[in-house]
C-alpha cells in the first residue's frame, strides 16, 4: 500500500501505523460520563466500504493522518493532516453550540 | 578541576564505525565518497501556533533564509535550514556553537532544542551515490523527482533518516540519531561494496 | 536458423566444439553458445553442455530424461516445460552451504562446474524403493491423509509424520548459514512492463522512447520471450534477432531500466511490486561484492502486464512419463536451446499452434513419428508436411495411454473410429491450448474472467494503473503481441504525461490459433495426472466430487490440487474442467481458486537482505560504548539498545558475583550508570503545562521551575501506559522522560494527543533522547564525585539543590549540562546530562573523579536489582496488564483534572479490592531462591486456577539483605503483610514458601536519597 502524506508525498505503509476509525470522539472534561468513554475507547462500526481512520507517520514527519480509505478495495481517496481535521471539527463544534444556544437565548428574552 | 578539564574533548558520532580509507571494491574510482561531518550546530526549530509572520521575519533575520516549504531544504554556504515536519525544521550551521543563542532570538516565536549532538551527518557523493541510496531509500531519487534543495524525512533499513539532496553531482548529506550511527553504517558499507567506497576525514 | 541435413539424431561433434559430444544436440543453430563448453554434474554424472543452456536444456542434450520422482507415489518424471510453470524438474542445486532444495532445472542456468542432484528419491533416481508407494495408489488417493492418520493419535508425532515427510520429501536444505549476501533495492518508474517476451519488448519500447521512465521484468535471462523459442518472423528478421534489436534500443535509452533474470512475485496495492532479481544465480559463486539475489520493491504509476501464457497438458493415462512434454517446451528446447528432445518424437495436438512442431522439427531435420490431432478435421496443407516429416497423421484421434518405464517407448492411440493403436515414440508434444498468466492481476483478489473465444481466463478487472498485453491479455498471436504492446505502453507513457508515438505495427508471418480444447481424454489407460507436483490426477478429482468436495476451494483443499510450489500453473484449469464435467456447469461457473504472491518460491534470504545475523535488526549504541567495549561490559539488549548489563573484573566468576559487587559499591559508596536510554521529549508552548497536566495522571500544577516530578502516564482505557520523569526547566519549557521500551510508544501518544484530541493547545514538542548523554551517579558519594565534574558556581549542596531538583548547568569549563536529582536506587543520586558527543568524555572524567570514592560503573542489571529493592514497579510489572492501584501506586492519581484514563481506570473490574496488588515477597527460608513467573498459592491449597492468587513479576538477589527477594501482583497484597502464602513454579520445580512483605526493601522510609 502507498499513502500519499500530505507533508512528505507518497510513500510505503511500511513508514506508517495505524490506529483505526478516526469518527469517534473523546469526551473531554471532568463530567464525561463513563459509558460516554466506554463507546468513545471500545465501539467501532467496523464498516465495509469508506472508513476515514488515523494512521500515523512514524518513519516520517510524525504527523497524525486522517486516510479515507475503502475497506473492500483499500482505495485511498484522501489523506488530510489531523490536527487541521480535529481543529476544524472543534471549530464547528463551537458553531453548533453557539447555534442552538442562541435561539433559546433570544426565547428566554422574548 | 584542572586535571579533568583536560579529557572534555567531543568524540564524532562516526568515531567507532568510519574507519578513513577504501572500502568494498577495490578496482577503479570509488563509486561513493563518503565524508562524517562532525562538529556540526545542529537545532530543531518548532514553530509555536500563530507564530508564521513574525518566525519567518526573524528566521530571514537570522540566517537571511526563508524557511522551506515541506520538503525543501535551504543552505547559504554551509548554513541551512531543513524542513522536517509540519511547522519544523532543522537548521545547520558548520561549527558546533553557531547556533547558540537561537532559542532566545526566536523567543515566544519557536521552541528550540540544540541536536548538534543528537544526529550523525554524512556527507555522500560520487558517482554511485545514488544508486547506493536507492538500497535502503524508499523515496524516490531520481532527478525529476529529488533534485538539489529537497528533504525527506523517511528511513533506511528499518533507521530513520532524514536525507538531503545539497547539489546536483549529487551530492547528500544524511542525518541519523546518533545511537543508530553503527547499524547505518554497517548497512552503507555493504550497500557500497560493489561501487566501492572511500572514506574522507572531512567533505 | 537451424541445419537442414536430415542426419538425426545429431552426434556430430564439429571442429570448433569443445566437450564430449552430446547426443541430441542439433549440428547447428539456436541461441546457446557452442564456443563455451559448460561441465556440469547431474546425481555425479559428469556431463556436457554450452553456455546459454538451461540445466534442463543441457540435460536434455545429453539425453537425460529422467529429473526427478513425483511428490506422493515417486513416479519417476521428466521435463514437462521450459519456464518457471515446472512442476516435476525440481532439483537440488550446488552442495554443502549453498545447496538449494526445489531449484527448477528448467530456471537454472547452466554454469562451469554446475553440480545438481535429484530429490525425493532414495537410494537412486533410478532404483527407488519408493516407489511402491505407485503400487499403493489406491490408498494415496485424495483426502488420503485426512482418512488414514487419524488414529491412534499418539502415532503421530512419532511414526506417521516423520514417514510422510520422508517420503514426500522436496529436496534438503543447507545445513551450514549461506554463505552469500542478499539486498534489497527501491525504483520508481512512469511505466513497469511485465515480461520481455514481443509484446513486453514493444511495450517497453513505446514508453520508452517518450522518455518516461521505464523498468522491464523478466524472469528468463535473455529477453525475447517466445521469440526465442519460436521460428517467426518480425519485419523480415528472425524473431529473436528482432528481439535482440529491440533489447539494444532499449538499453540505449537513458531512463529505461532492463531487469533480466527478474521474477515479480508480488503486486501490491497502489503501484507496489515486489520483485526478486537472481543476481548471481547464474555464477558458481556471486563475484566479490556481489549479493546472490537482490529484492526489488517497484513503485509504478502504471503496469504493462505482458506475462504471456502457459500452454495446457492433456489430460490422459500416463501423461507423466518421462518424455511427454508441453508441445511449446519441445519448441523451445529445440529452437532457442539446438536440442531435440527424442529421436522418434510425436505430437498429441488440439490446435493449430501443436503442428508448429511438427514443422519445426521437419525443419531441422528431424522426423516425427506420429501427430494425433483430436480434432477430425485436419487441413491439407498441415496433413502434407507432417507426411514429409516421416509422421502417421491421426485426426480425431487421442492419446489415451502411455508405455515405458523410466522413460516413454510409445503412445496408445484410440483413432476417429475407436480402435487402439500402439505407436512406438520417445518423445510426445502436447498442444492444448494456452492459459493467459493470470497469476499476478490476481493477486489483489480480483477474480479472472472466462473468455469462450479462446476457451481460457483472461484478466478481470485488472488493478488500478494496470493494462494487461499480448497473450497475458488472452491474444495469442504474434501480431497482437506486438500491436498491443506498443499501444498500450505508449498509452501507458501518455497517461504519466509523456507524448509517445506509435509506430506501425510490425508485419508478422501467417499464423493461426484455431484450438478447439480437449479437457481430458475419455476412458484413459492407466491415471492420468492433472497436477504433475502434487501428483493429484483427474480420478482424485472424481472421487472428490463423489466424496461431495465440488466447490473449488473444497476441491483444491481436498485434493491438493494447485497447492504445490508451482501455485497449479499447469494444472489448475484441467482440474476446473474436469469438475465443470462432472457437475454439469461450465468451467466459469466451477469458479477460480485465488492466486497469492509470491508467484514463484522466493528464497527467505532475499527478503531478508541485509538484516540477518547480528544485523538482524538495528541495534542502538549508547555514549558510553566505545569504553564499555574497552572495558568488556556485558551488553543485554533492551528494545533496540545494547545496554551495559554488567562490568565483570578480574577474578570475578559468574554474573552475580559482579552484579552484587556493583550494588553493594553503589550502596556504600558510589556508582556511574549509562541511563541515556531512556526517551527524552522537550515540551515548550504556552498549553505545555495543560498538555503535561491531561497526559499525566498525577497533578503538576504545583511543579515550579527547577524541580522534578515522577510521572505516571495511563492509556486512555485506564492501564498504566508508562512512567518517568517530567522536569521543570522554565515556565513554558518541560523534558518529560520514558522508558527505554517505551520511549517511541511515547512519543507516539503524546503526539496523537497534541495533534488529535487537543489541537488548540499550542504545545511544541520534540525528542531530544538522542542529544543527550545521560548518566546516573548514585551512592552516598555521588554528590563529592559531581562536585569535581560540575563547574564551581553550581552550588550542589542539600539545601540548594535538594531532592528531585532540576537545573542546567555547567560541567568541564562550561560545556552545557543538565543536573536532576532523581533515584532509581533509592540512594543519593543524581542525573547528569551532557550532549552525547561529551558523553565519553564524561563517562571518563567521572570515573576519574569517583576513583578516590571507591566508584564503579554499574550496568542494567545491578540497576534492576536495586530498583527490585526499592520495589520500583519497572517493565516486568508495568506489562499493560495493570492499573495504578494494581501498582499500589493509585495515591498519587490526581483528582481535581481531567487526563488520559481517568473514567477508565474507574471501571468495577479495575477497582475491584480482591484485583492482585503489587507488594514484596522474600523467602521463609532464606536460602532459597525465588522465580518470576511463579503463582501464589494459600497454603496448603492444591494449584488451580480458582485458587491462584496472582504471580510474581520479578525476582533479584539482594546484595543488601543477602537473599532472595520479589515483587509480584497478589489478591489484597496490601493488606496481608507477614501472611505466608506458596510461590508455585511447576514448569521449574519450584514450590517456595514465602512472606508477603513491604515492597521497599531497603530504607522503606527513604532517608539515603533525600540525604
Amino acid at each position: 500500500m502507498r499513502i500519499r502524506c500530505p507533508y512528505c508525498g507518497e510513500r510505503d505503509n511500511g513508514e506508517f501505523s495505524y490506529l483505526g476509525d478516526a469518527a469517534p470522539v473523546r469526551p473531554d472534561g471532568m463530567d464525561a460520563s463513563s459509558e460516554a468513554m466506554h463507546d468513545y475507547v471500545y465501539l467501532r462500526d467496523n464498516r465495509a466500504g469508506e472508513i476515514r481512520e488515523l494512521w500515523y507517520h512514524a518513519a516520517g514527519c510524525r504527523s497524525w493522518l486522517v486516510v479515507t480509505r475503502d475497506t473492500r478495495t483499500h482505495a485511498i481517496t484522501d489523506v488530510q493532516p489531523a490536527r487541521e481535521v480535529a481543529k476544524t471539527r472543534r471549530a464547528e463544534t463551537r458553531l453548533a453550540e453557539t447555534r442552538t444556544v442562541t435561539p433559546a437565548g433570544s426565547a428566554s428574552h422574548a | 578541576m584542572a586535571e579533568i578539564a583536560t579529557l572534555w574533548r567531543p568524540r564524532g558520532a562516526w568515531d567507532l564505525y568510519a574507519q578513513i580509507g577504501r572500502h568494498g571494491r577495490r578496482d577503479g574510482p570509488a563509486g561513493l565518497i563518503v565524508a562524517p561531518r562532525e562538529g556540526l550546530a545542529l537545532a530543531s526549530i518548532t514553530a509555536a501556533d500563530g507564530a508564521g509572520d513574525g518566525l519567518a521575519e526573524a528566521i530571514r533575520a537570522r540566517f537571511g533564509l526563508s524557511l522551506p516549504e515541506p520538503g525543501a531544504a535551504l543552505f547559504s554556504g554551509e548554513t541551512g535550514l531543513v524542513w522536517s515536519g509540519p511547522d519544523q525544521w532543522l537548521a545547520l550551521a558548520p561549527a558546533r556553537g553557531d547556533l547558540d543563542g537561537l532559542g532566545a532570538a526566536l523567543q515566544n516565536l519557536a521552541a528550540v532544542a540544540d541536536q548538534s549532538d543528537g544526529r550523525a551527518v554524512l556527507r555522500l557523493s560520487g558517482p554511485d551515490a545514488r544508486r547506493v541510496l536507492e538500497k535502503g531509500v524508499s523515496v524516490d531519487l531520481h532527478p525529476r523527482a529529488f533534485a538539489a534543495g529537497r528533504t525527506a524525512v523517511t528511513a533506511v533499513a528499518h533507521i530513520g533518516v532524514q536525507l538531503w539532496q545539497r547539489d546536483d553531482r549529487p551530492t547528500y548529506e544524511l542525518a541519523v540519531a546518533r545511537s543508530f550511527a553503527g547499524s547505518l553504517w554497517s548497512w552503507l558499507e555493504e550497500a557500497a561494496a560493489e561501487f566501492g567506497c572511500e572514506v574522507r576525514a572531512s567533505a | 536458423m537451424l541445419d537442414r541435413t536430415p542426419t538425426f539424431p545429431l552426434p556430430v561433434r564439429e571442429a570448433e566444439q569443445a566437450g564430449p559430444p552430446q547426443p541430441f544436440r542439433t549440428a547447428s543453430g539456436g541461441l546457446i553458445d557452442r564456443r563455451r563448453a559448460r561441465d556440469f554434474t547431474f546425481d555425479g554424472r559428469q556431463l556436457t553442455g554450452y553456455h546459454g543452456d538451461t540445466l534442463a536444456s543441457a540435460l536434455l542434450a545429453n539425453g537425460v530424461r529422467l529429473v526427478g520422482r513425483s511428490f506422493k507415489y515417486h513416479r519417476p518424471r521428466g521435463l514437462l516445460s521450459a519456464g518457471s510453470e515446472e512442476p516435476n524438474a525440481l532439483v537440488e542445486l550446488r552442495t554443502g552451504a549453498r545447496r538449494e532444495p526445489n531449484t527448477r532445472a528448467t530456471m537454472a542456468e547452466l554454469y562451469e562446474g554446475l553440480e545438481a542432484t535429484s530429490q525425493n528419491r532414495w537410494p537412486s533416481l533410478a532404483v527407488d524403493a519408493l516407489s511402491v508407494n505407485a503400487l499403493l495408489s489406491p490408498v494415496f488417493a485424495a483426502g488420503f491423509y485426512y482418512k488414514t492418520f487419524m488414529w491412534p493419535a499418539a502415532l503421530w508425532e512419532k511414526l506417521y509424520e516423520p514417514m510422510i515427510r520422508r517420503a514426500a520429501g522436496l529436496g534438503r536444505a543447507a545445513n551450514a548459514p549461506d554463505p552469500d549476501t542478499y539486498e534489497h533495492a527501491h525504483v520508481h518508474c512512469d511505466v513497469l512492463v511485465i515480461g520481455g517476451g514481443p509484446a513486453g519488448l514493444s511495450a517497453a519500447l513505446a514508453a520508452g522512447r517518450s522518455g518516461a521512465r521505464v523498468v522491464l521484468v523478466d524472469e528468463d535471462f535473455r529477453l525475447g520471450g517466445r521469440l526465442l523459442a519460436e521460428r517467426r518472423e518480425i519485419d523480415g528478421l528472425s524473431g529473436s534477432d528482432w528481439a535482440a534489436q529491440a533489447v539494444a534500443e532499449l538499453e540505449s535509452l537513458p531512463e529505461v531500466r532492463l531487469l533480466p533474470r527478474t521474477t515479480l512475485f508480488g503486486v501490491y496495492d497502489h503501484g507496489a511490486y515486489g520483485a526478486v532479481e537472481r543476481v548471481s544465480d547464474h555464477l558458481a559463486v556471486p563475484a566479490a561484492h556481489a549479493p546472490r539475489q537482490r529484492l526489488w520493491r517497484i513503485v509504478a504509476k502504471r503496469a504493462v502486464l505482458a506475462a504471456g501464457a502457459i500452454e495446457r497438458p492433456h489430460i490422459f493415462g500416463g501423461n507423466d512419463r518421462p518424455g511427454v512434454m508441453l508441445a511449446g517446451a519441445v519448441r523451445t528446447y529445440l529452437n532457442r536451446y539446438g536440442v531435440l528432445p527424442g529421436a522418434h518424437p510425436a505430437v498429441f495436438t488440439s490446435s493449430d499452434d501443436g503442428w508448429r512442431t511438427v514443422a519445426d522439427i521437419a525443419a531441422a531435420g528431424g522426423r516425427v513419428a506420429a501427430v494425433v490431432d483430436s480434432r477430425p478435421d485436419v487441413p491439407v496443407a498441415l496433413r502434407r508436411m507432417a507426411e514429409a516429416a516421416g509422421a502417421q497423421v491421426v485426426a480425431g484421434g487421442q492419446v489415451i495411454g502411455t508405455r515405458g518405464h523410466l522413460a516413454l517407448s510409445g503412445i496408445e492411440v484410440r483413432d476417429a473410429y475407436g480402435s487402439t493403436l500402439r505407436i512406438p515414440c520417445d518423445t510426445l508434444a502436447m498442444a492444448n491450448g494456452w492459459n493467459p498468466v493470470v497469476h499476478l492481476d490476481s493477486h489483489l483478489s480480483r477474480r479472472p474472467v472466462w473468455e469462450e473465444a479462446i476457451h481460457a481466463f483472461v484478466p478481470g478487472q485488472l488493478p488500478t494503473g494496470m493494462v494487461a498485453a499480448g497473450a497475458a491479455s488472452g491474444r495469442l498471436t504474434l501480431a497482437d503481441a506486438l500491436e498491443s504492446g506498443a499501444r498500450l505502453g505508449a498509452e501507458a507513457a501518455e497517461s504519466c504525461g509523456f507524448a509517445a508515438e506509435t509506430a506501425g505495427t510490425p508485419r508478422t508471418d501467417p499464423e493461426s490459433t484455431a484450438h478447439t480444447p480437449l479437457w481430458r481424454v475419455a476412458k484413459p489407460r492407466g491415471k492420468a495426472f492433472v497436477d504433475f507436483q502434487n501428483d493429484v490426477a483427474a480420478s482424485d478429482v472424481e472421487l472428490a466430487h463423489r466424496e461431495g468436495f465440488r466447490a473449488v476451494e473444497l476441491l483444491k483443499r481436498y485434493t491438493t490440487l494447485g497447492m504445490a510450489t508451482d501455485q497449479g500453473k499447469t494444472s489448475n484449469l484441467a482440474g476446473l474442467s474436469i469438475m465443470a464435467e462432472l457437475t454439469g456447469q461450465n468451467i466459469p461457473s466451477v469458479g477460480t481458486t485465488v492466486f497469492r504472491p509470491p508467484f514463484t518460491p522466493v528464497a527467505i534470504g532475499a527478503f531478508a537482505g541485509h538484516h540477518r545475523g547480528k544485523e538482524f535488526r538495528a541495534s542502538r549504541h549508547v555514549p558510553s560504548h566505545a569504553w564499555c567495549l574497552e572495558n568488556n561490559a556485558q551488553f543485554l539488549e533492551t528494545g533496540l539498545w545494547l545496554r551495559p548489563a554488567y562490568f565483570p573484573r578480574a577474578g570475578e566468576t559468574d554474573w552475580l558475583q559482579t552484579v552484587v559487587r556493583e550494588v553493594e559499591t553503589v550502596r556504600s559508596r558510589v556508582g556511574l550508570c549509562d541511563v541515556s536510554t531512556f526517551g527524552k521529549i522537550d515540551i515548550q508552548g504556552r498549553d505545555a503545562l495543560t498538555f503535561i497536566e491531561r497526559v499525566c495522571a498525577n497533578p503538576f500544577g504545583t511543579l515550579k521551575v527547577g524541580r522534578s516530578r515522577y510521572a505516571l502516564l495511563l492509556r486512555e482505557d485506564g492501564f498504566v501506559l508508562d512512567d518517568g520523569t517530567v522536569s521543570r526547566l522554565a515556565e513554558t519549557h518541560f523534558v518529560m522522560t520514558a522508558s527505554t521500551a517505551n520511549a517511541a510508544k511515547v512519543m507516539q501518544h503524546l503526539e496523537f494527543c497534541r495533534q488529535w484530541l487537543w489541537p488548540e493547545l499550542d504545545v511544541q514538542m520534540v525528542s531530544v533522547s538522542e542529544q543527550w548523554a545521560q548518566y546516573a551517579v548514585a551512592g552516598p558519594r555521588a554528590r563529592d564525585v559531581l562536585r569535581k565534574i560540575v563547574d564551581p558556581q553550581h552550588d550542589l549542596s542539600n539545601e540548594a539543590f535538594p531532592f528531585l531538583g532540576a537545573a542546567e548547568i555547567t560541567v568541564g569549563g562550561g560545556i552545557p549540562a543538565r543536573l536532576f536529582r532523581i533515584s532509581f536506587s533509592g540512594e543519593l543520586a543524581y542525573e547528569i546530562a551532557v550532549p552525547a558527543g561529551y558523553g565519553d568524555a564524561a563517562w571518563r572524567a567521572i570515573l576519574q573523579a569517583g576513583l578516590p570514592y571507591g566508584i564503579c560503573p554499574y550496568g542494567a542489571e545491578a540497576l534492576s536489582v536495586m530498583r527490585i529493592e526499592k520495589g520500583h514497579a519497572a517493565g516486568a510489572e508495568i506489562n499493560g496488564q495493570t492499573t495504578a492501584r494494581d501498582l499500589a501506586l493509585g495515591g498519587m492519581l490526581a483528582k481535581k483534572k481531567d487526563y488520559i484514563g481517568r473514567v477508565m481506570k474507574e471501571r468495577p473490574a479495575l477497582t475491584d479490592p480482591e484485583r492482585p496488588i503489587l507488594v514484596g515477597f522474600r523467602p521463609v527460608d532464606p536460602s532459597q531462591r525465588l522465580r518470576a513467573g511463579a503463582h501464589f498459592l494459600a497454603l496448603g491449597a492444591e494449584p488451580s486456577l480458582t485458587a491462584d492468587e496472582g504471580y510474581m513479576t520479578s525476582v533479584a538477589f539482594s546484595p543488601s539483605l543477602r537473599h532472595w527477594i520479589g515483587l509480584g501482583l497478589i489478591r489484597r497484597g496490601n493488606e496481608r503483610h507477614g501472611e505466608r502464602v506458596r510461590a508455585y513454579d511447576p514448569v521449574r520445580g519450584g514450590d517456595v514458601e514465602v512472606e508477603i512483605c513491604n515492597a521497599a526493601f531497603v530504607d522503606p522510609a527513604g532517608e539515603r536519597m533525600h540525604g
